[in-house]
């Protein structure tokens, strides 16, 4: 309850000073959108000169991404740690958040938030219902239900992967720029992952399980039986990897040096 | 100019401190080696049965794949998002009455920055990649002479562009949107994803407009020797022109930014 | 009961030193050269309810890395911390309702957004009553004169400005126990009066304990009885502060200034049996004498000198605090 009231303090908040800074507001939300159109141009591109890809037809590739934007969306909103190194770290801003009688973590959760990232939801689903209605799918009556599991999932196996990186930097003092191009690769999980090499297909599904986030909820919706284990542990592997993340949170923090004066 | 020596020493201390950020080095060769393995399985995958697309053949894919990303180490740099950091935090007013030019340094900055990633990444990182993926190497001197000027004007427009949408912060106040939806573009655009000539000809011909092209695709084409002949020396008039002309927006941002700077103090 | 009750508190720090040039850093990529740096060297502190400690030393001693350890920033190297009968770092978000920290150096508060809204943001972070808000900042506000600021954003305010909401919002939860790393640095002489008169308030009506660093020994001077003293990480004085003057030296301060210049030697022999140290001062021709001894030796030596060398001015005083801590930095407790 405390927690929740918190967040809709920082939520208004937050409001508030966006709305001071107008054109940045709108610039940011037309360059999401623009990196939403970027990879379906990609895959649009791409499936002019080709009909399959290893069997997966255009609509299915498109249908994954979509997929995946609700929980990547969602992942942006709150999650926006990838200047945690240089923020809080070397700037020292993690001792005014130590002094603060709220985890953390969660306070850089909810004083970073970025709340119009969430229009990345609603691209996400329309591009599920487009590609969805084309291939013909069905929507069962379970399937909103096994949405949303996923898309927490998902979600979560973003976060668990970003809180690691970023708990890295209580350890070691040098910068890096680990989390920009951690970015790129989460673009991976979004093609059948049976296009890849055994290396690069374990690294996906179970190292940095991007897999999760894409192809293998997607294998639900799409009714690829084979798949459907994969589907399956999204919400597991979500959880796993948030935990990990936090309890490597929770010890960096007592490795926390201060800002070298 | 007796402000040349400044300048080397600037590239000297980035370069210096490349070398020190150790855990940015060693994940940065594993990053890179993901993407390109990642790119390589994927192109693989689209072609499938086929022998070419757009004239290129599967081997000549992945060396543009691969050429794409190793120069990427050499031209990209954050000079954007840290001129946006620096104005923000007031400190280009005091780089304003040093002796030298304020963006000369940035450039300069990232070029040593360019220098190290080439020296200590692109060229150990291309030995394992032509190791690990069927790459085919020009074994002719003229095409790896006019890949690395074509890098060079890559460098440079590619920073002109980081220029820009740093120095627009002046203007914004606050500017991420901009600098990362300028990221995007470039990665789409440059030809760093997809080759340009994949793309609709419509889409083809607005692209020709753009300085984008100058940044990755024309290199990439060079090095994997589907430009040959006259067509390398257009793409190198295509990049000189574009180096040249940006230089008329940087110019007049510069001067409008000074004012801004006099009247808002700062 | 202690409020603050440390043992054999330390810290240390691993720091890497690069190689020089570019062979040097280089080799840094492989292997790097650290070196263990003890900030804090086995302290021991015990501060009782409501008392004011002042807590000195040179740039580097180790004040705020003693001070983050205590509020739970940063975890110790060896060493017990019971604070508030908590330790900071185990039970981190209990323990910071107990106390507030202010750093000089650094804002607490929201850069973009109104004095007010910040505050607004703290009470619900720290679970503060609508009435025991009104009631206690309330008088917190007017007496640091910070009305008129609430509705600023917290980037548009002077140094001065901002240091007195920091203070405020440290306060929303009226803590027991304060921290106060550099509250006055950079201020200028009305507002730091401002902010020791405040403190020593709050400190006289909800008897707050304060540990607080400073560089202007006058802050200490006007708010602390008691001192601590570190250097290079270990405490080298703990007491009352009047005590360290009286410890540190009996005698007098003879300031001369001359007409023209002396040589030190010159001053030296006319020194006679007493015992009497020479220090040049800032000003040109300035000497300043140190003699341990009673009101006949200084005279002595007075008549002494002035006989000898014709001077424009002089002054005799106690030495100041100032003088004292100088003394000790540079040569250390053993005169003492
Ligand atoms: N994060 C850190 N990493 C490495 N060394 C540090 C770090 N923080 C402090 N130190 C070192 O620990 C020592 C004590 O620093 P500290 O900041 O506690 O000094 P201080 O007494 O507060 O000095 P000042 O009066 O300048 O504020 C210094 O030598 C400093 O270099
Ligand atoms: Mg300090």
């Amino acid at each position: 309850m405390f927690y929740v009231s918190i967040f809709f303090q920082y939520a208004a908040q937050y409001l508030k000073t966006r709305l001071t800074y107008r054109a940045d507001l709108v610039v940011e939300i037309l360059s999401d959108l623009l990196f939403q159109a970027v990879n379906l141009i990609f895959i649009l591109v791409v499936f002019g000169h080709t009909t399959t890809l290893h069997g997966w037809s255009r609509e299915e590739i498109i249908f994954i991404y979509g997929f995946f934007l609700v929980p990547y969306a969602i992942f942006t909103a709150f999650f926006n740690i990838w200047d945690f190194n240089d923020r809080y770290i070397v700037k020292g801003e993690m001792d005014r958040v130590l002094t603060r009688p709220v985890h953390s973590l969660l306070q850089i959760v909810i004083e970073r938030m970025e709340l119009e990232s969430l229009f990345g939801v609603i691209t996400g689903m329309a591009i599920m219902f487009y590609a969805g209605s084309r291939l013909g799918l069905e929507i069962h009556w379970y399937d909103p239900l096994v949405l949303l599991i996923m898309v927490i999932g998902g979600a979560l196996i973003y976060a668990g992967i970003f809180i690691t990186l970023a708990s890295i930097s209580f350890w070691s003092d040098s910068k890096t720029d680990l989390m920009p191009m951690m970015y790129n690769i989460g673009n991976y999980g979004r093609y059948p992952v049976d296009i890849y090499n055994r290396l690069i297909r374990f690294t996906l599904t179970w190292i940095l399980p991007f897999a999760f986030v894409g192809v293998y909820p997607s294998a639900f919706f799409l009714g690829r039986t084979d798949w459907y284990v994969y589907a399956f542990l999204t919400p597991v592997m979500g959880l796993l990897f948030l935990t990990i993340a936090v309890v490597l949170w929770n010890q960096g923090v007592k490795h926390y040096r201060g800002a070298g004066n | 100019m007796g402000n040349s020596a400044v300048y080397l020493e600037m590239i000297r201390i980035r370069f210096l401190m490349m070398l020190a950020y150790r855990t940015n080095y060693y994940s940065g060769i594993l990053i890179y080696s993901i993407n390109i393995g990642a790119y390589y399985f994927l192109w693989q995958a689209i072609y499938g049965a086929q022998e070419s697309i757009q004239g290129m053949d599967a081997a000549q894919m992945t060396t543009y794949v691969a050429v794409a990303w190793m120069a990427r180490a050499f031209y990209f740099n954050n000079i954007d998002r840290e001129i946006a950091q620096e104005i923000q935090e007031g400190k280009v007013a005091v780089e304003m009455i040093r002796p030298y030019h304020y963006l000369g340094v940035k450039t300069m900055q990232g070029l040593g920055e360019g220098l190290f990633r080439l020296l200590f990444f692109s060229l150990p990182g291309m030995v394992v990649i032509w190791l690990a993926f069927p790459i085919t190497f020009s074994d002719n001197f003229a095409v790896w002479g006019f890949f690395f000027i074509s890098i060079l004007f890559s460098f440079i427009v590619n920073t002109q562009i980081n220029l820009l949408t740093g120095m627009a912060t002046f203007f914004l106040l606050y500017n991420t949107g901009l600098i990362r939806g300028k990221r995007v573009v470039i990665d789409l655009f440059s030809g760093l994803l997809l080759p340009i000539s994949f793309y609709p000809l419509w889409a083809q011909e607005i692209m020709q407009f753009l300085p984008f092209q100058a940044i990755s695709y024309i290199p990439s084409m060079i090095f994997t020797e589907a430009f040959t002949g006259t067509e390398i020396y257009q793409a190198l008039g295509i990049q000189l022109f574009w180096a040249a002309v940006l230089i008329i927006p940087i110019q007049l941002m510069w001067v409008l930014a000074k004012r801004q700077l006099i009247v808002q103090g700062g | 009961m202690n409020v603050v009750e440390v043992e054999g508190l330390r810290k240390e720090f691993k720091s890497y030193s690069s190689r020089s040039g570019l062979a040097g850093a280089f080799r840094d990529l492989f292997t790097r050269n650290y070196q263990v740096l003890r900030a804090v060297n086995d302290i021991s502190l015990h501060i009782k309810k409501g008392e004011m400690v002042g807590y000195i030393g040179e740039n580097g001693a180790g004040k705020s890395t003693t001070i983050k350890m205590l509020t739970g920033i940063l975890t110790p190297t060896a060493g017990r911390i019971l604070v508030n009968g908590m330790n900071p770092h185990k039970e981190r978000e209990k323990f910071v309702r107990t106390i507030g920290v202010v750093f000089g150096q650094r804002s607490q508060l929201w850069w973009d957004i109104a004095v007010q809204e910040s505050f607004r943001l703290l009470k619900k972070v720290y679970k503060v009553s609508d009435d025991a808000y009104e009631a206690h900042m309330g008088e917190v506000i007017a007496t640091l004169d910070i009305g008129p600021l609430l509705d600023k954003p917290v980037r548009k305010l002077s140094l001065g400005q901002r240091m007195r909401c920091e203070l405020a919002a440290a306060l929303i939860h009226n803590p027991p126990l304060l921290f106060l790393d550099e509250p006055t640095i950079g201020l200028d002489v009305l507002v730091k009066m401002k902010i020791r008169e405040f403190l020593k308030e709050i400190n006289r009506k909800y008897q707050t304990t304060i540990l607080l660093t400073t560089h202007d020994l006058a802050d200490i001077e006007a708010l602390c009885e008691r001192v601590v003293l570190l250097d290079e990480g270990k405490i080298i004085y703990d007491g009352r502060l009047d005590q360290l003057q009286k410890n540190w030296v009996e005698g007098k301060q003879i300031h001369f200034e001359f007409h023209h210049p002396v040589e030190r030697h010159a001053l030296i022999e006319l020194s006679g049996g007493a015992d009497v140290k020479w220090r040049q001062g800032e000003r040109c021709n300035e000497w300043i004498a140190g003699i341990e001894g009673d009101e006949e030796a200084v005279s002595q030596l007075m008549s002494r000198v002035i006989q000898q060398h014709p001077i424009s001015d002089v002054k005799v005083n106690q030495a100041s605090t100032e003088e004292i801590i100088r003394n000790i930095y540079e040569e250390g407790l053993t005169h003492g």
